[in-house]
Parts: structure tokens; sequence; C-alpha cells
């Protein structure tokens, strides 16, 4: 039986002005061209977009920010919607600004170290479109294969390689930026260091797209290290584990990387499409990765099996070629993902805290599995102290996406309890705004929110996200997510 | 509640009637020393009531950086305001009040195999709290980075006397804007910090240190060399060019030459030499001191130019420094420019400059009017290729027609309604930073 084609909706006003400055291919107005930009990689919540329009250039940013400001509409600017914290997800009738068909590397100076690109430029490919010559850019998320440059700044990513290299801040030397009045601005000419004036760079770098959308990046890349060695490492006890960590740093090297896994993390892992093979019955492996001049690296590996041997390491080895190298790191950095394979639902948390108080946070992070009666497993980037609870839980349960949320918000409580910060390279987004309350006052925030005024004064760019709504607390915050995930099912 | 006198906000005995007029000005009517964050707190409320200008002060090293103001209503001392309030030594962090010098973090962390990497000049007289607050570092940033990659979390007293605390005390961290870099360069115009937390490193097991010296006309040659390590796998922690007069008084050579240092595992950084020597191209001679002799070279080094105490007041010559940003790759040509322009404008001057990280030093001896002219003729030459010159140490009375920050950036008005938020009453050292802000 044939159903009659429904009537094509028309685009409205906004829709309509969009339309006009970027063209009918470059703009969605339709519900079911919509849905898929309800919410990013944060799925608990969800809000629908008003309209979506790929922008192709700077100036159809500044139109297109002018145009809603004259509107009064709220605007979103969104790359892959990778994030994980809900900072591309609507509250419900914004405008998303799409950079994705901004992808060009529109520059490389490899005398100064430096590449420029737009965007919407895919975080691994720039790596890839360098490697022939020697460089590679350091930032290296596990969804590096998916997220943009741009996406990266606006939440001052992190990744598995941040212990020695830093994160996407400690990368960026300029950025052309339009502000929410409209207007383009260029700060870090060139890529020049030190520039005179407030650190805007810094300030705009991890603002969550509250401050301005960033339409040119110039980053810093570096040379491959000369040696590189990986090494794994298996053990019967967590901490164990946890003091291996604290001691390779104490014999004064940084590794490049220095991850952990528990035991639900390699069931996990185990069970998805890179499994390495890892023994079943162990608490944790750490993966350490050292690298720098060749001639020092033997030392520093010796150094770490000596570290890990003193600490009943049950096994470790060293990878012996490129393709093991490459299988541990597939394998861990399918962490989240995997964990698809043993339970319906999860929520990542990303606590960060002293490296020195990983046990005792180990352990309460455990006891509050057992309150909330769900599983938790733990990726770490151990070495700078950012941990990445996964909540296992099945939303088709009643109550149990409530209790997985709140177990959570449970774990970065801990985290701040122990001189930590609620998140280390997720960002705040939605879903950790009621749990900014846990590291900073009233006071301190509004501070924060002072600094928004400046850039942007009618908060029509990202609105709602990164500070708590006045008067609302974790609990109410629960209680909204409780019912957006009933009505998702 | 309004408090009448000073006296009711901090003891008498940290009170001090103003000096004579001092120089380099940035001086207050009254001296006030803070000994605790209750005290910044309390004086800033009670000036923010009675509309005073403030400026702020630790060691005086900057003393000469900025300001068109001889002096404010109250002079704000953080020396006395010191110390290290925690050091995790397995998170590798520190926490450290304003007013402690680099020497003394440096001395106390050694203790525990670790080090502070930030290595701008005069650690002795240096205070933290005035290297994050000017944004200063040395030539080691080439791999460990500045201020900005260190400085984890601070705690800030704002004008009206809030205590607003930024970052944190870990190492990642991405809760909320990054505060903390608002304050880093902001030249204490924004609130007055009061604890620093920083990001520690272990000492370096070896320190290697190569000087190689370039014959006349051999600034390409350098260049190139430059250029070669950096297209390398290699990982010099300093890569900096000296001009003949500074490289004369500091290695004996009055010829241009590279700072080549690396720091690493021992059998890395000998690796590292070998392998520069091999690279080197003929007609250059390469000293590679022990790593006692590297230490004395440090040393050395990090006591050249003004350090806001060693202007001689009788002198006929005046001193003065600045600071140039380019790109890396031209460093070594502005080295060059700023050399003959010495010579046309008739002042002598030393300088040193990064070829991997950009930021070079200019110090400078002349008459006022000659500086003032050399600087006007290196910061167009500068800009034109997208650098900038910034004056950071000149006599009072100079400042004015030197014009110590260049020109306003064309976002000067998010700088304005940045510090319009933090200091509506533009008390916290008024004048002393970018377009008079």
């Amino acid at each position: 039986m044939f159903r009659k084609k429904q009537a094509k909706q028309k685009p409205d006003a906004v829709a309509s002005a969009l339309i006009t400055i970027a063209g009918k291919e470059n703009v969605l107005y339709l519900k079911e061209d919509l849905l898929s930009y309800e919410c990013d990689g944060y799925t608990l919540e969800r809000g629908m977009p008003r309209a979506v329009v790929f922008v192709r250039n700077t100036q159809h940013v500044a139109d297109v920010v002018k145009q809603l400001n004259a509107l009064g509409v709220p605007y979103i600017a969104r790359g892959a919607g990778t994030g994980l914290s809900g900072g591309a997800t609507p509250r419900g009738g914004e405008i998303i600004i799409s950079l994705v068909r901004m992808k060009r590397l529109l520059e490389l100076d490899l005398e100064n170290r430096q590449a420029v690109v737009e965007p919407g430029y895919i975080n691994l490919k720039l790596t890839q479109s360098i490697s022939d010559k020697g460089y590679y850019y350091a930032p290296d998320p596990s969804s590096q294969y998916a997220c943009t440059i741009g996406g990266n700044v606006a939440e001052n990513s992190g990744g598995a390689h941040c212990l020695k290299y830093g994160v996407t801040t400690n990368h960026i030397l300029g950025l052309e930026v339009v502000l929410p009045s409209g207007e383009m601005m260029e700060i870090g000419k060139s890529g020049v260091p030190d520039q005179p004036g407030y650190d805007l760079l810094g300030l705009l770098t991890g603002s969550e797209g509250t401050l301005g959308i960033v339409t040119k990046i110039t980053v810093n890349i570096l040379k491959n290290p000369e040696g590189k060695k990986t090494a794994l490492a298996y053990f019967d006890d967590i901490d164990d584990a946890s003091q291996a960590v604290s001691d390779i740093i104490a014999t004064g090297i940084i590794p490049a990387a220095l991850e952990m896994m528990d035991e639900i993390a390699i069931e996990g892992v185990e069970a998805s499409a890179y499994p390495v093979g890892h023994p079943r019955d162990i608490a944790a492996f750490l993966l350490i990765e050292v690298d720098g001049i060749q001639a020092g690296i033997d030392d520093q590996i010796d150094d770490i099996l000596t570290v890990c041997k003193s600490n009943h390491v049950r096994d470790v080895k060293v990878a012996q070629d490129e393709a093991e190298r490459s299988m541990w790191w597939a394998n861990r950095k399918m962490g989240f993902g995997a964990m698809g394979a043993i339970s319906p639902d999860y929520l990542v948390q990303d606590g960060v805290i002293p490296r020195t108080r990983l046990p005792e946070v180990l352990t309460r992070i455990t006891e509050i599995s057992r309150k909330y009666e769900l599983r938790i497993a733990n990726i770490f980037h151990a070495g700078d102290g950012n941990l990445h609870p996964l909540i296992l839980f099945d939303a088709r349960v009643p109550g149990e996406s409530d209790r997985a949320s709140k177990a959570g918000s449970e774990c970065l409580q801990v985290c701040a309890d122990v001189g930590g910060s609620i998140t280390g390279e997720h960002g705040v987004g939605i879903e950790k705004s009621a749990e900014m309350r846990f590291i900073f006052s009233d006071e301190e925030m509004r501070a924060q929110t002072d600094i928004r005024h400046v850039f942007n004064p009618d908060d029509l760019l990202n609105p709602g996200k990164l500070f708590p709504e006045p008067g609302r607390c974790v609990e109410v915050k629960h209680n909204e997510k409780k019912e957006a995930a009933a009505s998702i099912n | 509640m309004t408090t009448s006198t000073i006296e009711a906000v901090v003891p008498g005995e940290q009170i001090k009637e103003s000096e004579t007029d001092h120089p380099l000005g940035n001086g207050g009517r009254q001296i006030i020393q803070a000994h605790s964050e209750e005290d910044i707190s309390n004086v800033l409320q009670y000036a923010n009531e009675h509309v005073l200008t403030v400026n702020i002060m630790s060691g005086g090293t900057k003393r000469g950086y900025g300001g068109t103001m001889k002096e404010a209503d109250i002079l704000l001392s953080l020396a006395n305001y010191k110390g290290i309030v925690e050091h995790s030594v397995g998170d590798l962090t520190l926490t450290v009040r304003p007013g402690t010098t680099l020497k003394e973090i440096s001395d106390q962390l050694a203790e525990s195999g670790q080090c502070l990497a930030l290595d701008p000049p005069w650690p002795e007289l240096a205070t933290i709290g005035g290297i994050v607050a000017a944004n200063d570092s040395g030539c080691k940033r080439l791999l460990y980075g500045s201020a900005r990659d260190l400085v984890i979390g601070t705690r800030i007293v704002y004008v009206d006397g809030r205590v607003i605390r930024t970052g944190g005390k870990v190492v990642k961290n991405v809760a909320g804007y990054d505060m903390n870099k608002l304050f880093i360069g902001a030249m204490g115009t924004l609130g007055v910090i009061s604890e620093i937390t920083l990001k520690l490193r272990p000492l370096p097991k070896y320190e290697g240190l190569s000087l190689v010296h370039f014959p006349d006309g051999g600034e390409q040659k350098m260049h190139d060399v430059a250029r070669c390590i950096l297209d390398s796998m290699m990982e010099p922690v300093s890569l900096e060019v000296l001009t003949p007069s500074i490289s004369e008084k500091l290695t004996g050579e009055r010829l241009y030459t590279l700072v080549i240092a690396f720091e690493d595992q021992e059998k890395a950084v000998i690796q590292q030499e070998k392998w520069v020597t091999e690279h080197l191209p003929s007609g250059v001679t390469q000293t590679i001191l022990s790593e006692q002799e590297a230490s004395e070279w440090w040393d050395a080094f990090r006591h050249q130019g003004p350090n806001g105490h060693n202007d001689d007041p009788d002198a006929t010559d005046t001193q003065a420094a600045l600071k140039l940003g380019s790109l890396p790759s031209d460093v070594p040509a502005n080295l060059k420019i700023a050399e003959e322009l010495a010579g046309v404008h008739h002042v002598s001057l030393e300088a040193h400059g990064g070829a991997g990280h950009g930021i070079s030093r200019v110090y400078l001896n002349g008459f006022p009017e000659d500086i003032i002219a050399f600087t006007k003729a290196l910061r167009s030459a500068v800009e034109n290729k997208h650098g900038y010159v910034i004056c950071t140490h000149l006599p009072f009375e100079m400042r004015p027609a030197a014009d110590v920050w260049g020109e306003k950036p064309a976002y000067f008005s998010l700088l304005e309604g940045i510090k319009q938020t933090n200091d509506p009453k533009k008390l916290l050292n008024r004048q002393r930073f970018v377009g008079g802000i």
C-alpha cells in the first residue's frame, strides 16, 4: 500500500535567512534531518535544534552569527559531534553551525613547526598528512580518527600522550575567531609566541564553544621521536599497579604514556573488535610508553621493568615491533566503545586526582559500584591521574539510568574530595555543570561567567553550558536525566 | 563597612611612608608589606573602598617594565609573603606563595631531585609571583614551555578583596574556563596572585652544553645549523643564538654563537652532542662543556641585563632591555638587524634569541634619545615580519616616548572589557600594561 507522501515542510524565517547566506544545500531544517544533531557523544541528555547550517568559510560564520544576533536566536558551533559532555548538544531551539565542511589544511610551515588548519579538519589527518616528513600533531584523544581540531580547541582535548606532551592548549599557537558580535579576530598572529595582551588564546582554548567560534587554527607540530618502546605489565593486585605508577614517576622518567585498565575494562576490550589476548584473571594492566633519543630509551625501559618487578608484576613484556605496539594501542583506544560488548549502556566519567591518591580513590569507586549495584570499569591515564570510570548499566531497566548518573556524579565527588577535578579532558558541557559546584564556589563561577559576558554578552552562543543554572543542584539534574532517559527509550 | 584608616587594616609596622622618587617609577606613597593573603585582601578592599591606586611588587626585578605612573597611592609589597605551601613530591606539583624567589624554589626542589622548568634571569632576585605576572621565561622554554604550560592553579585576590581560585592542583584539568591564563603575563592588572600551583619535572639526569662559534659572515650557516637540528629528531632544551658582543662576554669569542643544550640520560645527551658534531659545516668551532662548566656557564648567562637594582644613577649611559617576539626562523635575522641598527643609533647592544622558540632579548646601553630611536627602528623592522618589540626595562621618564608595548592589538576592546570586569576602577597597576590598561 502506498502512503501519500507528506507535504514537505517549508523553511521558517530563520532557516530561510540561513539559506540566503549559505545556500539551500547547506541548511537542514526538516525534523528527520535534525534528529542526528540532538546530542553529541554524551547521549543521556538531548535537545532538538531548530536548524543546522553548514558553513564553508569564515565569512559565512560571521554572516550567520550576525543574522542570528539580529533575530535573537541562540546558536552552537559543532564539529564531528564526538564530545563526551554534551557541549554541542542543544538545550532546544538553537541553530547548529556545523564546521565540518571547513576541513582544509591551509598551510604547513615545517621550518617553524606550524600547521594552519580549518576547524573541521580531523585530528588524525593532520598527523597522517605530515608523517612522511617525520612530523606529527601530539594531542591524541581516543576519538582522533573522527574528532575535529576545532572541537579539540573548544574542549581543550587531551589524549593518552599528554603526560609528556601536554594537552591541546599547549599546542595552539594562533586562532582566528568569530566573536558573538560577528566580528572576526586573529589572535596569536602568525604563531608568534607571547603576544602582548591578556592570553586570549589560553582563555578561548577549552571554553567549550561559549566565547567565540574558531574558524582557523595554527598548531604546533612535533618531530617524531627517534626511539620509542612500549611495555605491557600485568598485575594481580591493582594496588601494586598503582604503586608501580608512582614508582615509575619517582625514577625521574616522564613516560610518553602511562595507561591503566582494571579487570572489568579488560573484560570489555577483550570482547571488542581488537582483542590482544590479555589474561582474563589479572587485576590490572599498565601500558607504558617511553620515547625520545634512542640511546636513552633502553635504560628507561629497563628502569621501568625493574619497577614493575619490584611491585610483584605477574608478567611484563616489551612490544617486539610496530604491529604489536599498534595492536596494544588499538585495544586501549577502543576502550570506551568496547564496553558496548559487555553492557547495553555505559556512562563515561572523567575525573582527575593527584596521582598519589589512586589506591584510595579506587577503593571508594568500588564502594560506589556496590552501593548502586552497577559494575564500574576503570580506564585511566594513570600517569596524570585522569580516571575514566565507565559505569555499566541497562537503560531498559527502570531506574538504572538514574543510578548510573548518580554513581558517575559520586565518582566525581570522590575526585573533588581528594583535591582533584571533575574533568580532565572531556569538558563540563551539560553533563557536569551541576558538579562544577564540587570544586568551585558560586563566587568563583561568577568570576568566570563575568568573563563570558565580555565575549558573549547576550549568551546566544552555546547557552546553558559549563555553569550550573542558579539553584540547580545535582539532585534536580538527576531527576531531569531520568526523565530524559525515559523519553529516549 | 568602610574602614577609615589603613592602620585599621594592617599592623602599623607593615606600613612605611614612601622613599624618595625611584628612577624606575612604579612606586607608592605608602608601602605596605603583606604577610598573608588576608593582608592582601584587606589592603585591596580598603583601596577599592577609598578609590586608591595600588602598585604590586615583590623582588622588584621588573620595576622598569611598563608603567607610566610615577607612583600609586599604595605600593603593595609581596616580598615577605613567601614560602612553599605544599610540595607533593609524588604528584610532581608545588604550591608556593608569590614572594618566593626562583632560587629558593629550585634549592628546595633539588633536595627531592625535582625542578621547576622555568629559567628566567636573576633567579635569586626574581620571585615566582613576578615571573608569572610578567610571563618571564628563559631559553629552555624551547623544550619545557613557559609559565602558561606550567601553572596549573592560582589563588587570586580580586580588587574588592574576593579570593578566587583558578585551575586546581592536578596536572590535567578542563573544568570551567582556563582562568589561570588570564593572570599569566597580565602584569598584575587583573588581580593579585596570592598563591601559585605549578607542574614540576624530575631534575635532568645529565646536562650537556655545546657552544658553536660561527666565523664572521657565517650567519647563514648558523641559521642552517639551527634549522638542521630542529628538523632532526634531536631534542635540544635550548638553541639560543648569541650576538658577538654577548658571546664575547660569556664565551670569550666575539663571534655569532649557537648555544645548544641537551638534558636527558647521559647516553642520550652524548649521542646528541655527537650528532651535532657530525652535522656541523666546516669552518665552525664547537666547544663541549663539562657538566660543571655548563652549570657555571648558565649561571653567568642568567646574570645578564638589567634587574631593577643594577641601574647606575651616576652613569652617563642608560640601560634598557627589550623583548622581541617573532617566528623562530626570523630570530637570527632580527638579531642581525638589531646589531646593525645599534651601530646606526650609537647604542651598545648585547642580545640573544631562541632559534626554536622565537623570543629574543636585547640589552642596550646608550643615551636615552638614541635608545628610543633604536627601539622605534627595530620595532618597525620586526613588526614587518609579524613580530613585536616590548620594552622590559626602561627608566620611568623614557617610557612614554619609547611606547613600551607598541600598537594596541585589533582585539583591544576585549582586553579592555576583561580589565573592566575584574578591576572597574582601574586601581591595580594602573597604566602598566598594553594600551594603557
